[in-house]
């Protein structure tokens, strides 16, 4: 194993209300993968975002190649050699191969680009990776798989000393993974220094040399990946300490009838024959990693993306989801992840916001009735405990736990029976979510019934009566929640198919 | 200012457009002082000069009042002008050749309005297109299918005294000018149902977030298609009153009014953002837009001024619209 090539010292990040990274070291050796684990918003991302300068740290210091750097922006850490392969990909469709590798420093011919270099250039590339990849191809026919070593071929063209790469093989065939690690082995053997950010168990075991394990914003231990057991690495990703009392037992009835019942449910990539059941006056929990497919799962059940089949019965009735609208009329709702973007109308007032899923109720003929449609605004305000001066505020003016509640709200006044909570205390501060929870728990002792998606351990096993979990698109794991564990939880989220 | 800005009456009307009240009377005043000084001697203070400005703040006002539902959700339509251009074509070809009674000749004028606005929200609403797109080829086929039709021959409407004639007293009755109250009634009818009815508060909340408004179970395509069909509606009526004051029509006009409508409605407050609309704010702009019209054609200089003037209000008003947007985020 090479020399260091790279060390994180002390680094600390914080953003409004979250301490993202603190205290963080981390060393990065020549010729050596290191494997970067942990669960979402661990502090993984954060961390790289530091190192390449998309991040500016609070403090700390960053030496490479034994020298301290500081980077402003991805550019000048690329000109220094780091680079990072992310997950999405950032390459453009309709520009050819070569194009998109040397872009923004096109090998020039007085004022016109030479094709004929580029070309060759991207050639001699591919060689020394040993990938056979036309450079005059267009970049959107390519599959998946081959766009990121066309990534991978660019960060070696600018001569990089470091890649990282951000869960790489979320999006590849098992073929493609192969590849993918034949060239990472490559590239060690060239002495670079790699990281390699996943949640996959097996993955780390093959191509990584070390394993350095985050969770909430800590480094909690860096290990050689071959004297790790894979649960070792969970027990370090989860910690042992719980710090919130776990549901103890399911609180749904044994003869609680099914309301919802979904079947085979396909949508896309995301979304791979996933069946489940729901009782009444349950909360399910779907637990999963970021990219698990629980948001398209719950899109395509709310009929918001399309699906490819699947049958959904409600109430013992089957029920044909295509729309928003038709998802509503059979009894169901869905609070976005993303409030902002899918949940609100920010710049209207509480009152429009609150009956836009019944409007027609709180009309008479074609008018609104603003005086009933101001009366149970107000009602569910005060039931809700929304902290606004009055009904007229704008929803923008809210803080994110008031917002929750105005969109709990509109599906309460909206008479759904089934709700279906993403990330319901995602940007909530702590007094806020203990009352969301309180309120889920009293929604279900109405009689309603809630599917809850968390990405917080914590939190799911706090609030299910039983868990589902999720891993690339498929249901991989069912756990009552006397039997659920965050070990247990972590081990199904990190089963590939 | 505060405290003017919270009385009753001032919140009623809305502060920014009793600005825009006083900046009619400005203008007029300044038209009034400028007019003799600058055209030897002629004189902007007659009864004549108002009913003329009013002509042309009519149909303005009726483009405009259509545009602010499409504007209202968040979209455009730049082909206004030409539908109404295309309607008074059509309609008046088939009163003229066909003798159609005037009553059925107006319906189709307004039918023809619909078409295009079902053309321009089925494909906006429906198909997502760009709604800055689609209206620019509906644009094109308006005033292609008017000209064709018509055999690329202009259409005069009849005139006063004659039969078929009583389409003019919807303008003006004698001296009174019956065009601004028929304005103003449809107008009050255009904000009662932006404000007071379902179909209207859909409107804005389209406006205002889309996607959201989808996920609350509402189907969004069906009330988008609603405001373009609404302002293809009002591009039929304004054709009517285009005629009503001016009589004849020619075949492959129309789109410098596109323009002038929408400077109205910015001008009365409504956001090109989508979300924030009003219509009486529209019929301010309106009446802006036709007095300066008839004080740069008074003050003698050419009509193409007033299209510069339109296109710096256009700006102006857009800019301030964007900046108070950014200071309330």
């Amino acid at each position: 194993m090479g020399d260091i090539i790279l060390t994180m010292k002390g680094i600390d990040k914080t953003f409004p209300g979250v301490h993202a990274l603190d205290h963080v070291d981390l060393e990065i050796r020549r010729g050596e993968v290191l494997a970067l684990v942990g669960e979402n918003g661990a502090g993984k991302s954060t961390l790289m975002k530091v190192l390449t300068g998309i991040y500016k740290k609070d403090s700390g210091t960053i030496t490479y190649e034994g020298h301290p750097v500081e980077f402003n922006n991805p550019r000048e850490a690329q000109d220094a050699g780091i680079v990072i392969v992310h997950q999405e990909l950032n390459m453009i469709g309709h520009l050819t191969v070569a194009q998109n590798i040397f872009i923004g420093r096109e090998p020039r011919n007085g004022p016109f680009i030479d094709d004929a270099k580029m070309n060759a250039d991207a050639e001699k590339l591919f060689q020394e990776l040993n990938i056979e990849i036309d450079p005059k191809e267009t970049m959107s026919r390519l599959t998946v798989g081959r766009q990121q070593m066309c990534e991978i071929a660019k960060a070696i063209s600018h001569r990089a000393k470091i890649i990282v790469f951000d869960e790489p093989s979320a999006a590849l065939t098992d073929a493609e993974i192969a590849q993918l690690f034949k060239i990472i082995r490559d590239l060690r053997k060239k002495q670079l220094g790699i990281v390699y950010i996943s949640h996959r168990m097996d993955e780390i075991n093959q191509i990584t040399d070390r394993v350095t394990v985050m969770r909430d914003g800590h480094n909690v231990g860096t290990m050689l990946t071959s004297k790790s057991s894979k649960e070792d690495i969970i027990n370090r990703m989860v910690g042992r300490v719980i710090y919130e009392n776990p549901k103890a037992q399911s609180n749904v009835k044994p003869d609680a009838p099914t309301v919802l019942k979904v079947e085979h449910l396909n949508a896309g990539r995301m979304v791979q024959d996933v069946s489940f059941e729901l009782h009444k006056g349950e909360i399910l929990g779907f637990a999963g990693l970021m990219g698990a497919g629980r948001t398209e799962t719950a899109r395509a059940l709310f009929g918001a993306d399309p699906k490819q089949s699947g049958e959904i019965t409600i109430n013992g009735k089957k029920v044909d989801i295509r729309s928003p609208e038709q998802a509503v009329r059979a009894g169901l709702s869905y609070l976005s992840e993303d409030r902002k973007r899918f949940g609100l109308m920010l710049k209207k007032s509480i009152a429009e916001n609150s009956t836009i899923t019944c409007l027609p109720k709180y009309c008479r003929g074609p008018f609104i009735d603003k005086h009933r449609e101001r009366e149970v605004s107000r009602k569910y305000v005060e039931e809700l405990k929304t902290k606004t001066p009055s009904i007229d505020q704008m929803v923008i003016n809210l803080s994110g736990g008031n917002q929750q509640k105005v969109i709990i709200g509109k599906w309460l006044i909206g008479d759904a029976d089934i709700m279906i909570f993403d990330e319901p205390t995602r940007g909530i501060d702590v007094g806020a979510k203990q009352e969301i929870y309180e309120l889920m728990n009293r929604l279900v002792s109405q009689g309603k019934s809630i599917i809850m998606i968390s990405s917080e351990l914590t939190e799911i096993l706090r609030m299910s009566d039983r868990i589902l979990v999720m891993c690339e698109g498929r249901i991989t794991g069912e756990l009552d929640i006397k039997d659920a564990t965050q070990t247990k939880i972590m081990y199904f989220a990190t089963q590939r198919a | 200012m505060e405290k003017f800005k919270n009385q009753p009456f001032v919140k009623a009307i809305g502060f920014n457009r009793l600005v825009l009240i006083g900046v009619i009377i400005l203008m007029y005043f300044l038209f009034a002082l400028l007019t003799p000084i600058l055209h030897g001697g002629a004189s902007f203070l007659k009864y004549e000069r108002v009913l003329s400005a009013l002509n042309y703040a009519y149909f303005i006002g009726f483009l405009g009042l259509g545009v602010t539902f499409v504007i209202a959700t968040g979209g455009i339509d730049f082909s206004i002008g030409p539908v109404m251009f295309t309607s008074a074509l059509i309609s008046g070809y088939c009163l003229k050749q066909y003798h159609l009674p005037l009553g059925l000749a107006i319906v189709i004028s307004l039918l023809i309005g619909v078409v295009f606005g079902i053309l321009n929200g089925y494909f906006v609403a429906y198909r997502f297109l760009p709604s800055f797109i689609t209206s620019m080829a509906s644009m094109q086929i308006a005033k292609g299918v008017g000209s064709v039709f018509t055999k690329t021959q202009s259409v005069t409407w009849p005139a006063a005294g004659m039969p078929n004639s009583w389409f003019r007293s919807l303008v003006r009755w004698g001296n009174v000018p019956t065009g601004l109250i028929l304005l103003f009634v449809v107008a009050a009818i255009c904000a009662v149902v932006l404000n007071k009815t379902k179909a209207g508060r859909y409107i804005l909340c389209i406006g205002t977030n889309k996607e959201a408004v989808r996920l609350s179970g509402v189907n969004t395509k069906k009330w988008e298609m609603l405001a373009y069909v609404l302002c293809g509606l009002l591009a039929g009526a304004a054709a009517i009153f285009y005629v009503g004051a001016y009589t004849t029509v020619q075949p492959g006009l129309g789109d410098t009014f596109n323009n002038e409508a929408i400077a109205a409605c910015v001008m009365g407050g409504t956001s090109m953002a989508g979300g924030i609309a009003s219509m009486l704010g529209t019929v301010i702009g309106a009446l802006i837009v036709a007095l300066m019209q008839e004080g740069i054609l008074a003050m003698g200089f050419t009509i193409s001024y007033q299209y510069v003037l339109t296109g710096i209000i256009v700006l102006v008003a857009v800019t301030a619209d964007t900046l108070s947007r950014k200071r309330k985020v």
